[in-house]
């Protein structure tokens, strides 16, 4: 009994996992910060302080702003997308005329999921080629030649077109975490709701919503904190072009440290994509918690 | 905590059998640990023996291993120079050669993550010019000057203006590989066609380009969804049109100023083709790659291509016969009409390595007369080794590019590899959006300006 009390002993079980987590995250992040204070290259071991300099210069660039703004859009778009109609899309399937093909959906769904983003992203490059993609193909086979248009070459559509191709490879995931969390749904609910003559847009709202909320707050916290980390979509399809128009956060730092070299720079833009994303988590923790104690 | 109420015989046996437990336990817990500490040291002992063990193979065969990083993981390079390896280590049994190759976007990264590490590749791949300074003035690049003094023979067969964009203050410190240049190439078939013939002039290349436009055919084959290749256009027009030493200084981060009228001027003469529609559709989302396939099919009548792309033009086009012809002369351009687009590129010694000696010899293997004419045979790529490309060996149009390069005044070096990374940093995705038409010419250059200015106080 004393063994489970005594908090020494039980700390020296934790050291070691401990220990790991100090060295190989808590260490590297607060190391990061200190970096973010100096102007240094990797090329070479010499490091100027600089205080907040890099970060006073950071929130004048205007490239921080568009990526910023590309990752609020990746966020919101996947929000609606992956949560909003993926979880319409897993309670269509689970529907009682649908359920006998359930998994042959599932998979098809899923399937975007499991490639690769490198495989998926040069697919998608293919299918926006302004000449032989098929979008541009399809839109002057049916007579609507003046919407073709060379969609990640412009600046106004290039984001989109990224963001488009992440909700087709996501969304499916999604699906399945929906279906999973109805799954979990009494049947007697649905049952007393039919004999009620509730119709099937009622149950939706009034049973399948309220029942999987746990698992809806889940998925937009993966999906929000995904859109502030997405890099190898942007890096593969645009490379942050044309111009800087579809740099994120992440394809910025990368840009600035490994090609331009300014690692002290670099080390800013991490510390705010570290800062955002742990808020986004704390909020997450908070309201799920408030959800538990209720 | 644990409190007994009332003392009677049971409970009291109660508290025995819990007092043993609980010492049963604390020896348990004490064994866990010693045991975690012993396998922990264990773990930290067995280490260093190991190392002795590998050090002490070292010595005792002499086996010398030094790290070679090249830019061409494609199979047909990679297997050229897998045999100079061969060759090399048969002829030097105590050096083990190893071999790495990434592609030419990623190596521009892990070149310079690696810089900052102590794992250094003893030999690197480098393109000429300011890429290299960049090694040269942060002290990670082996000065060769000595090395080259000592061996004449091998000074003497390397094309001179080869090394010189390797050289920085009078000290040499690359070793060039090949020489490259810029070229159109164009779909023999399509301009007999049209009775068109090769431009020498902007006006006549205008002409050709309208007359393929009106006969149905994109004239031009580009993919700029990664800038360097707009930015090749750019290399040749900024030095026609700018006075060169104008551009010389402007090109060096330490005077940069980038305020002559001819840079505007040359994101002009680029967008004019843009606006006139004589390039592919949607250019700026394209890989060069695809491009090129369009000329190979003959959708498209011309590209601008390296003179190192050319053995695969001749494999891969699918018309009848190709031709070229360098960047046309602007009649009143500023700048020197008689430069080619182009530059060297090749190798260094990390300034850290532990066998400069090996290195070398292995450079001097790599640049030999014989493996030079391997080069151009196997790969069609034009060696800076001088004669390894002759009559002999190499394709006529290879003969025909070669000189062309030996005419030509002097080259123009690659802009992105030229200027400092953080302005061309500015200056390549602008270009994007200017031919977008979502930026002026003149906004652009003034963003230019601006980040040279910034250089140039930072740096000095």
């Amino acid at each position: 009994m004393g063994l489970y009390h005594n908090k020494k002993i039980a700390f020296l079980f934790i050291f070691p996992a401990l220990l790991l987590m100090l060295v190989f995250i808590y260490y590297p992040i607060f190391q990061n910060f200190i970096y973010s204070m100096f102007r240094w290259s990797a090329f070479s071991s010499e490091k100027i302080f600089i205080g907040i300099d890099n970060y006073l210069r950071l929130f004048k660039d205007p490239v921080f702003y568009i990526a910023l703004k590309n990752n609020l859009l990746y966020a919101s778009f996947s929000i609606f997308f992956q949560v909003g109609l993926g979880l319409i899309i897993a309670a269509i399937l689970e529907e009682k005329f649908l359920r006998k093909y359930q998994p042959f959906f599932r998979t098809v769904f899923f399937i975007p999921a499991i490639i690769s983003i490198t495989v998926a992203g040069l697919l998608w490059q293919l299918i926006y080629n302004p000449n032989i993609g098929i979008i541009n193909e399809g839109l002057r086979a049916i007579g609507l030649d003046n919407l073709a248009h060379p969609w990640l070459a412009d600046g106004k559509t290039a984001i989109f077109s990224v963001i488009v191709m992440s909700q087709w490879q996501y969304t499916g995931y999604i699906v399945l975490l929906f279906i999973v969390g109805i799954h979990k749904i009494p049947q007697e609910l649905y049952e007393s709701a039919m004999i009620d003559g509730a119709n099937s847009i009622q149950k939706f709202w009034t049973i399948t919503v309220p029942q999987v909320k746990e698992m809806i707050i889940v998925s937009v916290t993966i999906t929000i904190i995904g859109g502030f980390k997405v890099f190898d979509e942007v890096y593969v399809m645009t490379g942050g072009g044309p111009g800087r128009s579809t740099e994120v956060l992440s394809s910025f730092m990368y840009r600035s440290g490994f090609r331009n070299d300014e690692m002290g720079y670099a080390a800013a833009i991490a510390t705010i994509i570290f800062v955002i994303t742990f808020l986004l988590t704390l909020l997450e923790l908070k309201i799920s918690h408030k959800k538990d104690e209720v | 905590m644990y409190f007994c109420g009332d003392p009677s015989i049971g409970s009291y046996i109660k508290l025995r059998r819990e007092k043993e437990m609980k010492m049963c336990r604390a020896a348990f817990t004490v064994c866990l640990i010693v045991l975690l500490l012993v396998t922990s040291l264990v773990g930290c002992g067995s280490k260093e023996p190991a190392h002795n063990i590998a050090e002490g193979q070292a010595g005792t065969s002499d086996k010398v291993e030094i790290k070679f990083l090249h830019s061409w993981p494609r199979p047909e390079a990679n297997a050229y120079f897998q045999e100079v390896i061969t060759a090399f280590e048969k002829d030097h049994p105590n050096i083990k050669v190893k071999m790495e190759a990434v592609g030419d976007e990623a190596i521009k990264d892990k070149l310079r993550v690696m810089m900052g590490t102590n794992s250094q590749p003893d030999i690197f791949f480098s393109w000429s010019g300011e890429f290299a300074n960049n090694f040269i003035q942060s002290n990670n690049s082996l000065d060769l000057t000595e090395a080259f003094e000592k061996d004449t023979d091998w000074k003497n067969r390397i094309t001179r203006s080869a090394i010189e964009p390797f050289t920085y203050d009078g000290k040499i410190y690359g070793v060039p590989l090949r020489t490259n240049a810029k070229f159109f190439v164009y779909n023999k078939d399509i301009f007999e066609k049209n009775n068109l013939s090769e431009p020498r002039t902007w006006d006549e290349f205008l002409y050709v380009l309208e007359e393929l436009k009106q006969s149905g055919v994109t004239p031009i084959s580009f993919g700029n969804i990664y800038p360097w290749a707009g930015c090749h256009y750019i290399t040749g027009l900024n030095q026609k049109l700018v006075p060169e030493n104008i551009r010389e200084k402007d090109y060096d981060p330490a005077g940069g100023e980038f305020s002559h009228y001819g840079y505007i001027e040359a994101i002009e003469y680029l967008k004019d083709l843009v606006d006139k529609g004589y390039f592919n559709n949607g250019f700026n989302s394209i890989e060069h790659n695809m491009a090129i396939e369009m000329f190979y099919s003959g959708e498209t009548a011309m590209m601008y291509l390296e003179l190192i792309e050319f053995g695969e033009v001749d494999k891969d086009f699918k018309g009848n016969e190709w031709g070229f012809f360098p960047l046309p002369a602007i009649e009143d351009g500023k700048g020197n009409q008689n430069h080619i687009t182009g530059a060297p590129d090749g190798f260094m010694i990390s300034s850290k390595t532990k066998y400069p000696d090996e290195a070398i010899a292995f450079l001097k293997f790599l640049t030999s007369q014989e493996m030079g004419e391997k080069l151009v045979t196997t790969l069609g790529w034009p060696s800076a080794v001088i004669g390894a490309l002759n009559e002999n060996n190499a394709e006529p149009y290879l003969i025909k590019g070669m000189k062309a390069l030996e005419e030509a005044d002097d080259m123009a070096l690659w802009l992105d590899t030229d200027i400092h990374i953080k302005i061309s940093d500015v200056y390549l995705p602008g270009l994007q959006e200017v031919l977008n038409g979502r930026k002026t010419p003149e906004a652009l250059m003034k963003e230019v300006q601006e980040i040279a200015k910034k250089v140039k106080e930072e740096i000095y």
